[in-house]
């Protein structure tokens, strides 16, 4: 009780310390300097309560730490660079299986399968492009050879794949009817490995036909070495590559949506109702030829279909008269000005969401005044279809009224609606436009190097063949998208540490991730179709992440700003607080010194 | 515990740098290859006024002659954004209702037909304006208001109003700083969004805007440097304020003798800007941009092009020469080969669904969900107030009793 007083007023202490010296006079005169000595423990109340108020600030900033904090899902940074990695070295490659079958060569007894399926593969490798570019076969195709002589079949001692090859079946076969052909093939073959049947017959004329599976058959009188430069050909120009030059189809030429959707905007454009009014069956067409079309295409893209029919469309280039053709000729100069978007409200689909794509199919009916209208090219024929398209953007076609015939006695437009012949013939051209709009040819020959081959049609406007085509570029396409787009967000979201990122955004690329990877490993089991959905999917998920509305940079403040804004509040009080506890922590040490110097002094004098 | 999560973060964060420096290296090579290999397939214009008010009727004015311009040489109302406050033409100090002209002469009325302003009045922020250019819209959003360009596009975009250095002033409220500017247009290079970008800037101090942009293939003009001022070109007595600026006026005067058939170069559009006639120095930068002016035809921007392939002949989908009505009966046995493609399909699509739905899920986030699930069900959610503030009564009176 006396020190406490003695700490709390030093001043009763002191004259205390007064008294004592005066009323023991006999004490030794202690120098006793109350500047630097104190007989009495210095007490630590006012040093507790200032420290515990220092600690409850601090104790408040983890919380107040934790207030301000931003939201970030975490992202797979690492996964992400590692998917971009290994996409960008190992371009992605589907293992394919060949077949060759050699059929009336029996004259050669040096032709065996083995010696066979050597010669093709040497030929193969030369074809191909190295290195092997995104999309087509990997190096190490496998080659099945079987050589059908009137003796019996051999076949290359192939393990993994056994041919189902009916020996002597060539010699039913009537080679007058390639649909017949065609069918008689796909049952035997099956269907599921690439096949090039080749048939030494009496025929001088070699010809080669490349049929709506997976087969193809070469007929005629060809030597051994023909017979595999043909082969090979076939193998790697037609089924590899889709009959095209590089193998590559270009970005320009893959109209899929960013979320994996296509629109298909079918328009009748009658540029002049006063003088006749077209309409047309659409109902019918979709339901016959539209939809098996879409179904085959299923796999690249999700397609819907929407028509309307337009008046008081004129086109906005201009066409000369040209005596020599009676008619009316807009040539390929004309093409890009002739599409009239002014007055072609063609863009009205309420259906397509924001990252779909749109295609615009244009029937187009001349007036009165311009008719018939027929498209010159630029070696002066006159072009048989009379359409032509834009890549991403669609195709016009310009149909000319049968005869051009008004009947200028009534008042009234005449309505007429389209003959279904006219409407079919109207919609194969259309079909060779959107074979175009994907990068294939709509016409139906290849010339290769080592002669032409007729491809077949399918009813369905791809073959199977195609279709493997368009699953393996469209899968390399897509992966290489969601890569890139996910890289870009990785990287846009470290450079901005501030920014909030939401919990869908780390869904949709784990899901994207997932889904990149499950595509890669359907590549690697050539499964052509799968692979296309789920890089589909991937390249659909990663661009959802990436174009969320949230990620804006302009949004979200900086770390000075928040700052800023908390500094006012807690600076000054904080700045108290602490200089309060210095103080305090100051004067005890100080107290504690002057207690110490004089128990020093005590211990000495006693 | 919190500080030292962040610091594992951050040797993360090191690792990564050394895999994005090498990524980054790729990502530019690929980049700069690609923009020469794809083809140009449309042209997109971006055309933006930033200003309101009245006392700003030439920067309306402006955007509506280009808007004008550019439909004229080809580009269509759905490749073209008009952003404008669009307060002019009803506004009631104009003297000529719903006209807006851009000189003196009345010749020619912006206003007249055929105008769909795509942003007006105040949507015409910073933020939709960087929503436009980098493509964030919400879902909602329709298409016609969307920037939907792709690898193959040329973009023209075009600002106006009142600026300063480095920064461009919307709607007297917010301001577009530079360094947004250039990480926008980083971010529409990097989606692969515009193979060629033009950015014309007809403000103060125009060239300060493009200052900091990095991407390649972007060629940008501005009507006046730093420390300069534009100018507006005269002044309509009639309509009673200043119709036009003079970097405007004379760009508009030279696309007036073209027509969409016309190749002038570029060079020829920048070449044209007088420094005495301007009253400020056009300066633009070229070094992002590969190709010559000289070989560039202004239509690549400001018209619009698009590439043509003829279709060489019709793809018959039916072998036989009948009509396909007969087809209808038989696509029964048809379809049967065609079913086979999808088979490998399902069970892979289906695994992916399956984590869509069900997320992995705590045990105490289940609970957590099923209790919201339950308040969710509560109908009449003023009566579970009003019952909740009823309860508080006996909960007070028992921990009163508690306490004593």
């Amino acid at each position: 009780m006396r020190s406490r007083m003695a700490g709390i007023t030093e001043a009763p202490g002191e004259t205390h310390q007064i008294s004592e010296t005066t009323h023991k006079a006999e004490e030794p005169e202690s120098d006793f300097d109350p500047k630097t000595m104190r007989n009495s423990k210095p007490g630590i109340k006012r040093l507790i309560l200032t420290l515990s108020v220092l600690f409850s600030f601090l104790l408040g900033f983890p919380f107040l730490w934790k207030s301000v904090e931003i939201y970030r899902a975490p992202l797979p940074f690492r996964e992400i660079d590692m998917l971009s990695a290994r996409i960008e070295s190992n371009p992605l490659l589907f293992p394919c299986h060949f077949q060759a079958i050699f059929v009336g060569f029996d004259s050669k007894p040096s032709m065996t399968p083995d010696a066979l399926g050597s010669s093709i593969l040497s030929q193969m490798t030369k074809l191909t492009s190295k290195p092997p570019q995104c999309g087509t076969c990997s190096t190490n195709f496998s080659i099945a050879v079987t050589v059908d002589s009137s003796s019996g079949c051999i076949q290359t001692r192939n393990l993994e794949y056994t041919s189902s090859w009916r020996c002597g079946l060539m010699g039913t076969i009537d080679f007058s009817d390639d649909e017949g052909v065609d069918k008689a093939l796909a049952d035997s073959l099956g269907g599921k490995v690439y096949s090039v049947v080749v048939v030494n017959g009496d025929r001088e004329e070699v010809r080669a036909v490349v049929g709506k599976y997976r087969h193809a058959w070469v007929v005629g009188r060809v030597s051994e070495a023909e017979a595999v430069a043909r082969a090979a050909e076939i193998f790697v120009k037609v089924f590899m590559n889709g009959g095209k030059e590089e193998g590559l189809i270009h970005g320009e030429f893959m109209p899929v949506g960013a979320d994996g959707k296509i629109v298909l905007s079918f328009n009748l454009l009658n540029s002049d109702p006063q003088d006749w009014v077209y309409d047309w069956d659409f109902q019918s067409i979709d339901e016959t030829l539209l939809a098996p079309v879409i179904e085959a295409l299923e796999s690249v893209a999700n397609i819907s279909v929407e028509s309307q029919v337009l008046y008081h469309t004129p086109k906005s280039s201009f066409s000369h008269w040209d005596d020599e053709q009676e008619s009316y000729i807009f040539s390929a100069k004309d093409l890009p000005f002739f599409v009239n978007s002014n007055e072609w409200h063609l863009d009205t689909s309420i259906a397509a969401g924001g990252r779909s794509k749109i295609l615009q199919f244009v029937v187009y009916i001349p007036s009165a005044r311009e008719c018939p209208l027929l498209l010159q090219l630029p070696n002066g024929e006159i072009s048989k279809t009379n359409g032509f398209i834009s890549p991403m953007w669609g195709g016009v076609l310009v149909w000319n009224p049968k005869d051009c015939l008004k009947d200028s006695e009534s008042q009234h437009p005449l309505w007429r609606t389209i003959s279904q012949q006219d409407l079919q013939e109207v919609f194969e051209v259309v079909m060779g436009q959107f074979r175009q709009l994907f990068g294939l040819k709509s016409n139906h020959v290849y010339v290769g190097a080592s002669g032409t081959s007729s491809l077949l049609a399918s009813e369905r406007g791809f073959t199977e063949w195609e279709l493997d085509v368009l699953s393996r570029q469209h899968t390399c396409f897509n992966l290489h998208s969601c890569a890139t787009t996910l890289g870009s967000l990785s990287r846009l979201v470290q450079s901005l540490p501030r920014m909030i990122i939401m919990d869908e955004i780390g869904k949709q690329v784990m899901y994207s991730l997932e889904a990149a990877n499950l595509a890669r490993s359907n590549a690697s089991l050539g499964l052509y179709d799968a692979s296309a959905v789920s890089s589909r999917q991937a390249r659909s998920l990663a661009e959802d992440a990436f174009f969320h509305p949230s990620i804006m940079s302009v949004s979200y403040y900086s770390f000075e700003h928040c700052f800023a804004v908390y500094s006012p509040f807690f600076l000054p009080v904080s700045m108290h607080v602490l200089l309060a506890a210095l103080r305090e922590w100051r004067r005890y040490k100080q107290e504690n010194k002057k207690y110490l110097a004089w128990k020093t002094k005590v211990k000495k004098d006693s | 515990m919190r500080f030292k999560m962040y610091g594992s973060f951050r040797c993360r964060m090191v690792l990564l740098l050394v895999f994005l420096l090498l990524d980054c290296n790729f990502s530019n090579c690929l980049a700069d290859t690609s923009s020469e290999a794809t083809m140009h397939t449309n042209n997109w214009a971006v055309l933006v006024c930033t200003s309101r008010f009245w006392f700003n009727y030439r920067h309306m004015a402006n955007t509506l002659s280009l808007y004008r311009t550019v439909k004229r040489l080809g580009i269509p109302d759905e490749r073209i954004i008009l952003m404008l406050a669009d307060d002019m033409a009803c506004n009631a100090r104009n003297k000529y209702p719903a006209q807006v002209f851009n000189n003196e002469n009345h010749k020619l009325n912006l206003y007249g037909d055929n105008v769909e302003v795509d942003y007006r009045g105040y949507e015409v922020t910073v933020e939709n304006f960087l929503r436009v250019l980098t493509g964030r819209h919400e879902n909602a959003v329709p298409r016609s208001k969307r920037l939907l360009s792709d690898e193959g596009s040329h973009i023209l975009l075009y600002m106006t109003g009142h600026g300063g250095d480095e920064f461009l002033k919307f709607q007297d409220s917010e301001e577009l700083q530079s360094h947004d500017l250039a990480d926008a247009v980083k971010q529409m290079k990097e989606k692969r969004r515009f193979k060629e970008l033009l950015i014309m800037v007809d403000t103060c101090q125009a060239a300060t805007l493009f200052s900091q942009l990095q991407s390649p293939g972007v060629l940008a003009i501005g009507s006046s440097m730093k420390g300069e001022n534009s100018y507006s070109h005269h002044l309509d007595s009639d309509v009673g304020v200043s119709v036009v600026d003079r970097f405007t006026f004379y760009t508009l005067g030279f696309f007036e003798r073209l027509n969409m058939y016309n190749n002038d170069s570029l060079m020829s559009l920048f070449s044209s800007y007088n420094p005495s006639m301007l009253m400020s120095t056009a300066y633009y930068r070229t070094d992002l941009y590969q190709r010559h002016l000289e070989e560039v035809p202004v239509t690549n921007f400001f018209g619009s092009v698009m590439e043509m392939i003829h279709t060489d002949s019709a793809y018959s989908l039916l072998s036989r020469k009948e009509s396909f009505r007969v087809e209808i009966k038989m696509p029964a046995d048809k379809s049967v080969p065609d079913k086979k493609r999808l088979m490998d399909k399902p069970s892979h699509l289906d695994q992916i669904r399956e984590l869509n739905i069900e997320d992995q899920h705590g045990a105490l986030k289940r609970t957590w969900s099923t209790i919201q699930k339950e308040m969710e069900k509560v109908e009449d959610v003023d009566a579970f107030v009003s019952y909740g503030l009823v309860l508080i009564v006996p909960l007070l009176t028992v921990s009163m009793w508690l306490k004593w």
